[in-house]
């Protein structure tokens, strides 16, 4: 099995949709860097919510990384579609994180927050993509619903900070003194957004299926 | 069978009116999707919710409609990312689902679906501009309404829209990929909504579609020097340029479409030229502005209400018996000669820097005269009484702002003890909204002090019955406002307990 998810790793690269990405990565460091190439000094909350933009920015590219134009064909490989949509995160999970850490530097030093916090809060972000991208997998038959995950996530960013309740502080700049609780908070949006997306990731057929075996296999024993 | 056989021989000959006509049907069409679409849909829904639970409390009850017609423009901007995006998906939607090639067998050529698709945005910014309507006739219907609105300022919002919906129809014209719009709406949400875009008051700041001014009061409409129409020429202009660019993009050639971009394009280069060009004001404004702020009283009129005189500018004439109200019931307080006291209640501003900058105004030399500024309501109201309260004591506004002694007891409860909830009005009337220790007390011009002892003493005077007090201030009027009467003094007159601490200003 693991032979086999190897011998995936160099088809599936070339199937990622690297030209979203890509147009998201640069756009990202695009907005990272103007502070810098106009010599702009920007506050702290602006640097933020920078950040947090491009944070959104990136996962907006990530919304789009679970297009598959052969799902319907590769519906019947062996190897388990969780198996493969990690395998494309995987992917891109080393590229992402060099395109985080130099946003990070890109971004105007004096007012930086704190790069643990914004980072969470940016995983958040791209994990809750993701796990959109496999819930739109999921629940319906498109084999690109990247536009409409992005869409969604577009919409729920702009209504996030509007909707959110007050108590949980959740957009708070990082002189706050609820920044700590905030990103415990967002620690567990994180694990909500992974457990979303393992609940979404299985096919429903290969898990029916194996609810018929596993019934047979009680049949035959008993 | 034979109903499907009828339909490609009709439409193997057409006509132009055909073509307009399928044309217009695709564009029926597309904009009942589009409005329907679940971004645009949200952002719809939240615009209205926002507008009924924004407009409760807008400016205190006393809009400016020169301030309210700039205020229905923000919002419509994330409305017209929504638009974008579900529009550029909309153009999208054939070459995502394969079906590109099987529109080439119609007559709607590609242009003419993008015109199409360009003309769904319509009703989207149609039904914003209804919003807009709604919201500014709002403000516009509330009793302590002044002022004129600007239809320039109005059409920003929908134009807004359009802009931003034909955009989204260039770019998927354009960028044939589903990503290009969402990052398009991140890079203007940067740019025009967060306030992280470049800001300032020059000619190119105004090329946004929505532009802010730094201040945020209130001046005569005739003072303000936005070059409204020139604005909403050029977004009409550039809504207009990038729609025909999106017909060019998808191949239409057409006499037409050309001339369209052409007079389009100068439509929005006038626009932008021009607005540019009245970014200085020109010398009559100047010389407008500055006789408004300092010989105000060539420009009002004066009525008399109750023995007193009010002088407003003129959208503000109606706003005198608000005034009135104040001062009779303050002046009903006073005792002695200020009793009966004929005042004059001129308004002043500052509008020789427009609207990029604040200007605090200076307090009036003139005896019996009191300054009100040019909003209303809320926190205002407590202001402008404790300016007339410290001028009937002080006798003028220059006298009361070093007044630090006993007075400014008799002052505060003067100006307080008439309102309906005269703790909440002394809390809100200071700078750091206390109620204990020293602070500064706001006014119209230039601020009062209050020092710890003062604030308790009017603290516990409030508490005391109305009319056993004014009793007291009237029976000590002359010895609580003359110069020099200590806060222990007072307090002993009005028959509460003292300060614990000595009185001085120095605390």
């Amino acid at each position: 099995m693991r032979g086999v998810t190897w011998a995936l790793a160099g088809p599936v690269r070339r199937t990622l949709p690297w030209r979203a990405l890509g147009a998201a990565g640069a756009v990202g460091l695009l907005i990272a860097g103007v502070p810098r190439l106009t010599g702009a000094q920007p506050n702290p909350w602006q640097t933020l919510v920078l950040l947090r933009g491009i944070a959104l920015v990136g996962a907006l590219g990530l919304a789009f990384l679970l297009d598959d134009p052969a799902r319907h064909v590769t519906a019947a490989v062996p190897t388990r579609r969780p198996v493969r949509q990690a395998l494309r995160a995987a992917l891109v999970a080393p590229l992402v994180a060099l395109w985080w850490t130099a946003v990070l530097l890109l971004a105007p030093p004096a007012s930086r927050p704190p790069a643990a916090g914004i980072t969470l809060e940016a995983a958040v972000t791209c994990v809750f993509a993701l796990a959109g991208a496999a819930a739109a997998v999921r629940l319906r038959d498109e084999p690109r619903p990247g536009p409409g995950v992005a869409a969604a996530l577009l919409v729920s960013a702009a209504l996030a900070p509007l909707l959110a309740p007050e108590s949980w502080a959740l957009f708070v700049p990082s002189a706050d003194e609820r920044w700590a609780a905030a990103h415990d908070r967002w620690a567990v949006l994180l694990v909500v957004a992974v457990v979303g997306w393992g609940v979404c990731g299985p096919e429903p057929v290969a898990r029916r299926r194996r609810r018929a075996t596993a019934a047979r296999a009680a049949g035959g024993a008993g | 069978m034979s109903a499907v056989l009828e339909v490609p021989a009709e439409a193997g000959s057409p006509s132009r009116g055909g073509a307009r006509a399928a044309v217009l049907a695709l564009a029926r069409f597309e904009a009942r999707r589009l409005l329907l679409s679940v971004p645009v849909a949200v952002a719809f829904v939240g615009y209205v919710v926002w507008i009924v639970w924004h407009g409760r409390n807008t400016w205190d009850g006393y809009p400016a409609l020169q301030d309210a017609d700039r205020a229905t423009q923000n919002m419509p901007m994330l409305v017209g990312l929504a638009v974008l995006l579900s529009a550029n998906l909309a153009v999208l939607r054939s070459w995502r689902h394969g079906t590109e090639s099987r529109f080439a067998a119609l007559v709607v050529s590609p242009w003419s679906r993008t015109a199409a698709h360009a003309l769904s945005v319509v009703p989207a910014a149609l039904l914003t501009a209804v919003c807009v309507a709604g919201q500014f006739t709002r403000e516009a219907l509330k009793p302590g309404a002044v002022g004129h609105g600007s239809p320039a300022e109005l059409l920003v919002g929908p134009l807004t829209v359009l802009l931003f919906g034909v955009l989204g129809v260039l770019v998927a014209r354009l960028v044939r990929s589903a990503w290009a719009a969402p990052l398009a709406v991140v890079c203007l949400l940067f740019l025009f909504v967060l306030g992280t875009g470049p800001s300032g008051t020059d000619g190119v700041s105004w090329l946004a579609p929505v532009v802010t001014e730094p201040s945020t009061k209130t001046l005569p409409s005739a003072l303000l020097g936005r070059p409204a129409a020139w604005h909403a020429l050029y977004l009409a202009g550039a809504a207009l340029t990038l729609a025909f660019l999106a017909v060019l993009a998808a191949g239409g050639r057409s006499r037409t479409v050309k001339a369209g971009v052409a007079l389009s394009l100068a439509l929005a280069l006038t626009g932008g030229i021009a607005q540019a060009a009245r970014m200085s004001p020109s010398p009559e404004l100047t010389a407008a502005r500055e006789r408004a702020s300092v010989s105000p009283e060539k420009e009002q009129t004066c009525v008399e209400r109750g023995g007193s005189r009010y002088c407003a500018f003129p959208e503000w004439t109606a706003r005198t018996g608000a005034w009135a109200g104040v001062v009779d019931e303050v002046r009903s307080l006073a005792g002695g000669s200020a009793h009966g006291q004929r005042l004059v209640v001129r308004q002043r501003l500052d509008a020789r820097y427009g609207l990029e900058g604040d200007a605090a105004l200076a307090p009036s030399e003139a005896a019996h005269q009191v300054t009100v500024g040019t909003s209303w309501g809320g926190n205002r109201v407590p202001e402008f009484s404790t300016a007339v309260a410290a001028v009937l004591v002080a006798g003028s506004e220059k006298a009361s702002g070093g007044m630090c002694d006993g007075r400014m007891v008799t002052v505060m409860w003067l100006s307080l003890s008439w309102q309906d909830d005269p703790l909440g009005a002394l809390r809100r009337v200071r700078l750091d909204d206390s109620l204990s220790g020293s602070a500064v007390v706001l006014s119209p011009t230039d601020p009062l002090t209050m020092t710890e002892g003062q604030t308790d003493v009017v603290r516990r005077l409030l508490g005391e019955p109305r009319a056993a007090v004014a009793q007291r201030v009237k029976a000590h009027w002359a010895e609580l406002t003359s110069p020099g009467v200590t806060t222990a003094r007072a307090a002993e007159l009005l028959g509460v307990k003292g300060p614990e601490k000595a009185d001085s200003c120095e605390e």
